[in-house]
């Protein structure tokens, strides 16, 4: 359970940006970029989003996900391809010499506050 | 009105972890985040490795034992006359740098060249925080099946080594090794791969000697 860590993390995270930005305001939007490598599950961290944002500047923000996938990176043929699981054999050649790249980010994207 | 922020969720404890790094080096200390499974053998591990055939006389060491209730590992590491701080998470996962930062304040960071953080047992939440070591060193216990590596991804695509422990109980499993070498090699192609039987010390010399080179390289 450490999207909770991670939900506090980012709301925090997010009223210091808007802050930092002189702005004020409830937030509507929140875009995030969680990806499939990185351990995080995008519903968990919904989960403990919906119970930690009450009283806060997030309280009604829409939370969207996005879900970079992971790349894999063929040594022999030098082709890089988004996967979806973590195939061992590179799609274009069929070498077995490949390294699993990305799909470990976890980025606060933007965010968006009502027109006051 | 729209902020395009593009910073990591995570940031306040990589600039924590940063600081931590900053401080270990200027302190001459190289840390290493030992992370694995509940009963992989991380403290085991330890054990041997702070033993004659492993490091002793060689890198003076000290542990933070990061777990979320009681101080079993800490009293192992104690019995070893090796310098120990527990944290107690408290129910939490995992650790962050943070409990480091508040941790090495209870330690005599002038006699310590080796500063190895045993995480919290778990395969998931570790792999998301950077607690300012040099090394992650991922642990895999032959009992808990060749397929962790495809299942749990990020904390062995982040570690520096991958340390197949209990080899010695291999004839009773069906843990491939050449299955869990080619998984990390994919996920990690420059991470050092060992295999031990720490109970019995078997491997325990070579990993003990990577440490150290890894020591003296920085």
């Amino acid at each position: 359970m450490h999207e909770v860590a991670i939900a506090d993390a980012l709301i925090e995270q997010v009223q210091s940006e808007v802050h930092r930005a002189g702005a004020s305001g409830k937030v509507t939007r929140v875009a995030l970029a969680i990806g499939r490598l990185s351990g995080v599950n995008p519903d968990s961290l919904r989960f403990a989003l919906d119970l930690l944002v009450k009283g806060t500047a997030l309280e009604s923000a829409r939370i969207d996900v996005a879900e970079p996938k992971a790349l894999c990176c063929c040594a022999a043929c030098g082709s890089r391809m988004e996967i979806e699981d973590l195939e061992a054999r590179c799609r274009q050649c069929g070498s077995s010499d490949v390294a699993i790249e990305g799909g470990r980010e976890l980025l606060l994207e933007s965010i968006e506050l009502e027109e006051c | 009105m729209k902020i395009v922020a593009a910073k990591k969720i995570l940031k306040a404890n990589e600039q924590l972890a940063a600081e931590n790094r900053e401080k270990f080096d200027a302190a001459g200390i190289f840390g290493v985040n030992l992370v694995g499974s509940p009963g992989s053998g991380k403290t085991t591990l330890l054990e041997a490795l702070f033993s004659r055939q492993g490091l002793a006389g060689r890198a003076a060491p000290a542990v933070i034992e990061g777990d979320i209730a009681g101080s079993i590992d800490a009293q192992r590491m104690d019995a070893l006359g090796v310098p120990v701080v527990q944290i107690n998470t408290e129910g939490a996962c995992h650790l962050d740098a943070s409990m480091i930062a508040a941790a090495v304040l209870n330690l005599d960071l002038q006699a310590v060249r080796l500063l190895v953080i045993e995480n919290v047992g778990n395969l998931v939440c570790t792999a998301g925080f950077d607690l300012g070591e040099r090394l992650r060193v991922v642990l895999l216990s032959v009992t808990e099946g060749d397929d962790k590596l495809v299942k749990y991804p990020a904390i062995f695509q982040g570690s520096h080594a991958l340390v197949v422990t209990k080899i010695d109980l291999l004839p009773h499993t069906n843990f491939r090794v050449q299955r869990a070498v080619e998984d990390m090699k994919r996920l990690a192609p420059a991470a050092a791969i060992f295999q031990v039987a720490a109970l019995r010390g078997e491997g325990i010399p070579a990993l003990a000697d990577w440490l150290v080179q890894r020591m003296e390289a920085r």
